[in-house]
């Protein structure tokens, strides 16, 4: 099964990885729209957030835009290589471009309104 | 409606990212802006600026009426020169800012922002009242290409264009492959290069050859968004971000394009010759983010704790991979030389040094 495979998306491009942790990140639709990414800023471990809530901002060339939690959570991990190397993020979103891994904090109803990555791609048409 | 330039199907068959900007349907870049902008800066790019705005401005009176709207003497450009000046209202803030080139005796082409063509020409008309001048906006029937870029030059030349006698600013009437245009040897990426104003059903044969030529030179089409970095690393203003209605050529640092002999009144004069003697009490400056975020426009300047001004441009600069902005901030001498402010980022302040414009060293003068 490919990473597109297993992984659900809100409608503001962010991507979630289901597990004991979650894995967030932008989807690759996201990073294309965005461009040349030149910053990143990631949450620390042990913040919490609500679904919907801003944790981590982005920056291409021409604008910064807010990536949003698609679930509540608190945060585990965050990718820290990242920071320092935000362009990689437009060479791969996915296996090594992961933003944070999230401990869930609410339940299974929060999943409700995120779409498969081909629902989503169909979505985007 | 969302207008079309005569390259538009040309872009699009490009990959090229397409954007509503100034009313029009333009490309914002074809493969990656920091690869686009690089470009420029190391060989040569073709950029479609068709949405600027062409006026051609003719009759009798043609010279004294342009002298009374800008800044500049006109009375003192030379036939084929070109001048950059604004377009100030009666309390010196800036309608627009444009390029004027003397085509002939009282024959001017004037180039402006395509966001700002409107109240251009609604100011345009309001001040020529009584006067024998024609005013003749041409912008729906021509392009303009610009090629700019280190090799931009010898690209030219290869196309079968003499450059030998056509110096920086100046505009002359030329065939390139066989068109016929009016070839302007200036720019607004701070690199040396062309921008040729030619009628719309030539502009996609001309485009075509411009990239067919410019193969070996490395040539790429450019869109907005590195245009947007490069006039920025070059510190050239740009209108709605850092010239506004509110805002003087004095305190935009535009001063050397105000002379302080004209004889002759013009819009704002007052206020503007006033700044000169006595001071501005807001001045624009470069600044250098200290870390790696990023000052963008509308973000506010802070400076000993206290509110000093705000940015109106800023982005990472592709060249040198500092973080860049310009910013109006107040008139103290200890904030405008060399001064570590503060940018406030998402709630939070951030160093930058005040430094020196351009960002990267112009290459257009000649």
């Amino acid at each position: 099964m490919s990473f597109t495979e297993k992984i659900l998306c809100t409608k503001s491009h962010e991507y979630i990885l289901k597990g004991d942790t979650c894995t967030v990140g932008l989807t690759d639709y996201a990073i294309e729209q965005l461009g040349d990414i030149v910053f990143l800023e990631l949450p620390e471990v042990g913040d919490e957030f609500s679904k919907g809530d801003t944790f981590a901002n982005i920056e291409s060339v021409k604008a910064a835009s807010e990536i949003y939690m698609p679930i509540s959570g608190k945060i585990v991990e965050v990718n820290s290589a990242l920071v320092d190397a935000p362009e990689s993020l437009n060479d791969d979103c996915y296996e090594n471009g992961w933003l944070v891994k999230v401990e869930p904090t609410a339940g299974e109803d929060e999943y409700a309104d995120l779409l498969t990555y081909a629902d989503y791609k169909e979505e985007l048409e | 409606m969302v207008k079309h330039t005569y390259l538009h199907d040309k872009h699009v068959k490009l990959g090229a990212k397409m954007v509503d900007f100034a009313g029009w349907h333009m490309p914002v870049q074809y493969s990656s802006i920091i690869e686009e902008h690089k470009t420029v800066r190391e060989n040569v790019g073709l950029f479609d600026v068709s949405h600027m705005g062409e006026v051609f401005v003719s009759g009798k009176d043609a010279t004294v009426f342009l002298n009374k709207i800008v800044p500049q003497d006109i009375t003192k450009l030379d036939y084929e020169k070109a001048v950059y000046c604004q377009l100030p209202n009666q309390n010196g803030g800036l309608i627009d800012d444009l390029i004027i080139y003397k085509l002939g005796i009282e024959n001017y082409l004037v180039i402006c922002n395509a966001s700002r063509i409107d109240e251009d020409l609604n100011w345009i008309v309001r001040n020529k009242r009584g006067m024998d001048v024609k005013i003749d906006n041409q912008s729906h029937n021509y392009s303009l290409l610009a090629i700019q870029g280190p090799k931009a030059i010898d690209l030219v030349r290869k196309m079968g264009y003499n450059i030998e006698n056509q110096k920086s600013f100046t505009i002359k009437p030329a065939v390139i492959e066989g068109v016929k245009l009016l070839a302007s040897r200036t720019g607004y990426t701070g690199e040396d290069g062309f921008e040729l104003l030619v009628e719309n059903e030539y502009s996609e044969f001309l485009w075509d050859k411009i990239l067919e030529k410019g193969e070996e030179f490395g040539i790429k089409p450019i869109g907005l968004g590195a245009r947007d970095t490069l006039r920025l690393e070059a510190a050239l203003h740009l209108y709605g971000n850092d010239l506004d209605e509110d805002t003087t050529p004095i305190e935009a640092g535009l001063s050397w394009s105000v002379p302080k002999d004209k004889i002759s009144d013009y819009n704002g004069k007052e206020v503007i010759m006033n700044q000169i003697a006595n001071g501005v009490s807001k001045k624009l400056v470069g600044l250098e983010m200290l870390d790696r975020n990023i000052a963008r426009h509308g973000y506010d300047v802070y400076f000993n704790g206290e509110k000093a001004g705000h940015v109106t441009s800023g982005c990472v600069s592709p060249s040198t991979g500092k973080n860049i902005a310009l910013a109006y901030v107040k008139n103290n001498k200890e904030i405008c030389t060399g001064a570590i402010i503060q940018v406030m980022i998402r709630e939070k302040l951030h160093d930058a040094k005040v430094v020196k414009r351009p960002f990267v060293e112009k290459r257009n003068r000649v």
